[in-house]
């Protein structure tokens, strides 16, 4: 595969920028996409480098458009990505849920802003309900909510082989802060990691003579019968659940003997990690558990963080009205630990609202 | 100290807008204010704006005013003309919101003969944004997403709005391309076409050649050239249905 | 007024006109807000009038819009949309205040900061008489790290793109994961490249974290330490 990354592998760049050079590296060929705040530097970075490295690029007409076109390019067996935001993800849910049904390898990075409707350009972790569980399906979707830009440059192109993979649409949820923020992190090659990049294949266009060497294919995201679409749900449903524990990502810090969990995605848990060591050296014992795959959820995982801590606490904290909460709520029923919430919807939180919010529930 | 003359329909609390210098967004709202004036229909117009430089205007005019989304401020603007016949309905909108994201609504809208008066602002490049390539952008122009100029074999040919509306409507709409470098026409093509919407006769759709200095990176000399010796070049102003009489040029 | 002096067989420029005009133009997040804040204030602390004008009509994020009042506070005239100007709007996209068109009219030095954009340093076409200025020197901010120029080739390919060129200011680092080594290799580099093309570089800027005599000494240009005050211009 052709190599992008040349020698000097540390670089200082944006959320967004790192989005493209790495859907670059990890090979992805056509970037469908349209302009909305905060991911346009993904597009204006994409059609520079594209030409050079022989990919494809189209902005088109709106968002729907983009997401179709990239369900036809998957179809067609290219590693094809788009970005959106806000607004446009709700957009994308009629093409997502097309790749869903069809079980397309489609990529999508989202940089959440505020909402609803068009809230603001800025940030959020409103579009948390929707890029888990939007559109007219069951959720069977993979989202990555990565924290850094090193973990947007990793998840990108992991998400590019998680699709080829299973065949679920991928996701990696970002932010607008996350976006236009500025970091240090390091791009490679995946081959020079030693990571394979999974082959791309044609659903359609497979070449040969219909009818002497193959069939045709014919593709459909429609049934006649109620049964048949229930065979299908249950067939994919089970699918899911089979591969999700090789999926499951998450990270837990001090949750042995914590009395409060404090549980956050994305870039708020850099905020929860700060507040948890800083209590910590204030003498109350807190404990961090982050979900980075949002689908399929860590709540094996989560279960046993709270059994294990005997913690009392679970304190919640989002850019959100309660959309992470319900999440884990819904992943964790039954356990009788006390939920805490800290809602601070389409503001960012600092490590000291958290303090402030533990110190006052304790 | 000498206040400007302004017209009545604009709310002054919002002045000076927020407009960039060189902006032709802020010649057509005058003249848009004028026509409103001269109607005397402020207290029964309903202006809608959409995403983009467009949404400066949200609280431009002394007018009920309201913002929607990207793209949809001429289904929003029928929604409230089928429901309330006597409201004057103007939706405003940019060439992305009209002709890309929001083509589906223009087209379906025209074919419906819905009688609201819509006006689109062509600067060729989706402003707000940043800069990003319109379906109005000419060929080989530089935008953020065409940094090698525009190429026709891959992104088509500039849409020529007018034209295909024009095909597209009964005879009773108004269709017109005026440019903010001729503002006595500009003010009668929109005269025009709010009076077709009044007197009940039909769809009403105004595009305005209009400049974008801050992100065609060009001074005052050069932004009119652009306007008059490239853009109105390509996109001929004109009426192309008028319902009143003869196509006036 | 300039004066470029050759040391160690490269092009050394130094503006001592009487009166500054500076336009920072360069790569996205390059560091043009940085240096731009810090020459403008540079300049006040030898006694002059400074005005300082942030013409980023494409990034609605890292400007200058966050710290004017902070840099008003420090003597600076600020030109730059406010958080009030752009409050309702949503959209805080490419918006210009019209005192920005005519900032040359203000008495004393004038700072730009040119955001990124495909058209480069074109954005000086929006300051009334800005290209006709005898004063104006326009200063490309490279900083090796920035993957499009992260190799000799590829900056000398991004200085060309510029079009004109008065002076390269080197910007090396990698934020809080800057090394001396790295300081010193990447600023070379890129006083290599504008020695290939004959443009004079002015200085390296290195953050005031990392200051060192050994680094001075490697590096064949003057350096200057910087202050960071956009930090403050994000959440």
């Amino acid at each position: 595969m052709q190599k992008v990354i040349g020698e000097q592998k540390k670089a200082f760049m944006t959320g967004n920028e790192t989005a493209a050079w790495a859907a670059l590296a990890a090979g992805a060929e056509m970037m469908f996409g349209y302009p909305i705040t905060p991911q346009n530097e993904i597009m204006h970075y994409w059609t520079r480098l594209a030409p050079k490295y022989g990919r494809g690029f189209l902005q088109t007409e709106d968002e729907i458009s983009a997401g179709f076109t990239v369900c036809g390019s998957v179809q067609s067996g290219k590693k094809a990505f788009t970005a959106t935001a806000g607004p446009g993800n709700v957009l994308m849910q009629e093409p997502f849920g097309m790749a869903e049904g069809m079980r397309l390898p489609l990529v999508a990075v989202i940089q959440q802003r505020g909402g609803p409707s068009s809230g603001t350009v800025v940030y959020s972790q409103q579009e948390v309900g929707l890029t888990t569980y939007g559109g007219n399906g069951e959720g069977f979707r993979i989202v990555y909510s990565t924290a850094t830009h090193q973990e947007i440059y990793d998840y990108v192109i992991k998400g590019f082989n998680t699709a080829w993979k299973y065949r679920f649409p991928v996701f990696i949820l970002g932010d607008g802060y996350q976006a236009k923020m500025r970091e240090p992190l390091e791009m490679y090659n995946p081959e020079d990691r030693g990571i394979e990049m999974v082959p791309t294949y044609p659903l359609l266009g497979l070449g040969g003579k219909i009818g002497q060497d193959r069939e045709p294919a014919h593709l459909c995201n429609i049934y006649s019968l109620e049964e048949e679409l229930n065979e299908v749900v249950l067939k994919f449903a089970a699918e899911y659940e089979a591969i999700s524990p090789e999926l499951v990502e998450y990270e837990e810090r001090m949750c042995e003997d914590a009395d409060i969990i404090i549980l956050s995605h994305g870039v708020v848990s850099r905020a929860a990690d700060d507040a948890v060591k800083e209590l910590r050296a204030q003498g109350i014992k807190a404990g961090y558990f982050r979900p980075i795959t949002l689908r399929p959820f860590p709540e094996k995982q989560l279960r046993e963080a709270i059994r294990k801590s005997g913690a009392s606490k679970l304190l919640v904290a989002e850019s959100a009205y309660g959309q992470l909460y319900r999440l884990t709520r819904q992943e964790i029923y039954g356990e009788t630990i006390d939920m805490e919430t800290l809602f601070m919807p389409a503001v960012g939180i600092i490590d000291f609202d958290i303090i402030q919010k533990v110190k006052s529930i304790l | 100290m000498i206040e400007p003359a302004t017209p009545k329909s604009w709310y002054l609390p919002s002045k000076p807008h927020k407009f960039c210098p060189g902006c032709g967004h802020g010649i057509v709202l005058k003249a848009l204010g004028e026509v409103i004036d001269e109607m005397e229909i402020q207290d029964k117009l309903i202006f809608g704006c959409d995403i983009g430089c467009s949404l400066l205007s949200w609280n431009f005019f002394a007018c009920d005013t309201t913002q929607t989304h990207h793209g949809r401020t001429t289904p929003v603007m029928v929604g409230i003309k089928r429901s309330r016949p006597e409201l004057v309905c103007v939706g405003y909108m940019g060439d992305g919101g009209g002709y890309s994201i929001g083509s589906q609504h223009l087209v379906n809208s025209a074919v419906r003969n819905e009688k609201v008066t819509l006006i689109l602002v062509n600067n060729t490049n989706y402003g707000m944004t940043g800069g990003q390539m319109a379906p109005t952008t000419l060929p080989g122009q530089k935008t953020e997403t065409t940094p090698y100029g525009r190429d026709v074999e891959q992104t088509g040919y500039p849409t020529k709005g007018p034209e295909f509306i024009a095909a597209l409507t009964s005879d009773n709409a108004y269709v017109a391309r005026a440019t903010v470098s001729k503002y006595k026409q500009l003010k009668r093509f929109i005269k025009n076409a709010l009076r077709n919407q009044i007197e009940g006769n039909g769809f009403s759709f105004v595009e305005v050649l209009s400049t974008c200095p801050t992100n065609w990176r060009t001074n005052a000399k050069q932004t009119w050239s652009f306007l008059e010796d490239q853009m109105e070049q390509y996109y001929p102003v004109g009426e192309l249905k008028n319902p009143f009489g003869k196509g006036d040029k | 007024m300039t004066r470029t002096t050759v040391y160690g067989g490269v092009l050394i420029f130094s503006n001592h006109a009487a009166r500054i005009i500076e336009a920072y133009v360069g790569e996205y997040a390059s560091g043009k807000s940085e240096l731009s804040i810090n020459r403008a204030l540079e300049l006040k602390a030898r006694g002059h009038r400074v005005t300082i004008v942030d013409l980023d009509t494409v990034e609605p994020f890292y400007t200058l819009r966050p710290i004017s009042k902070s840099l008003e506070e420090k003597g600076l005239k600020v030109i730059s949309q406010t958080q009030e100007d752009s409050f309702g709007l949503g959209e805080t996209g490419a918006m210009l205040n019209p005192r920005a068109r005519w900032a040359l009219m203000n008495e004393g030095d004038i700072i730009m900061d040119i955001g990124y954009g495909v058209n480069g340093a074109r954005t000086l076409n929006l300051v009334e008489g800005a290209y006709e200025s005898e004063e104006l020197q326009i200063m490309a901010v490279v900083n090796y790290t920035r993957p499009m120029t992260n190799s000799l080739e590829r900056i000398k390919e991004y200085l060309i793109s510029l079009g004109r060129v008065d002076a390269v200011v080197a910007n090396t680092h990698l934020a809080e994961q800057t090394t001396t080594e790295l300081i010193v290799l990447g600023n070379n580099q890129i006083i290599r490249a504008a020695a290939e093309l004959d443009i004079p570089v002015a200085y390296a800027a290195v953050d005031r974290r990392w200051q060192d005599p050994k680094l001075e000494q490697q590096i064949d240009v003057p350096v200057k330490y910087i202050d960071r005050y956009m930090p403050a211009a994000m959440w």
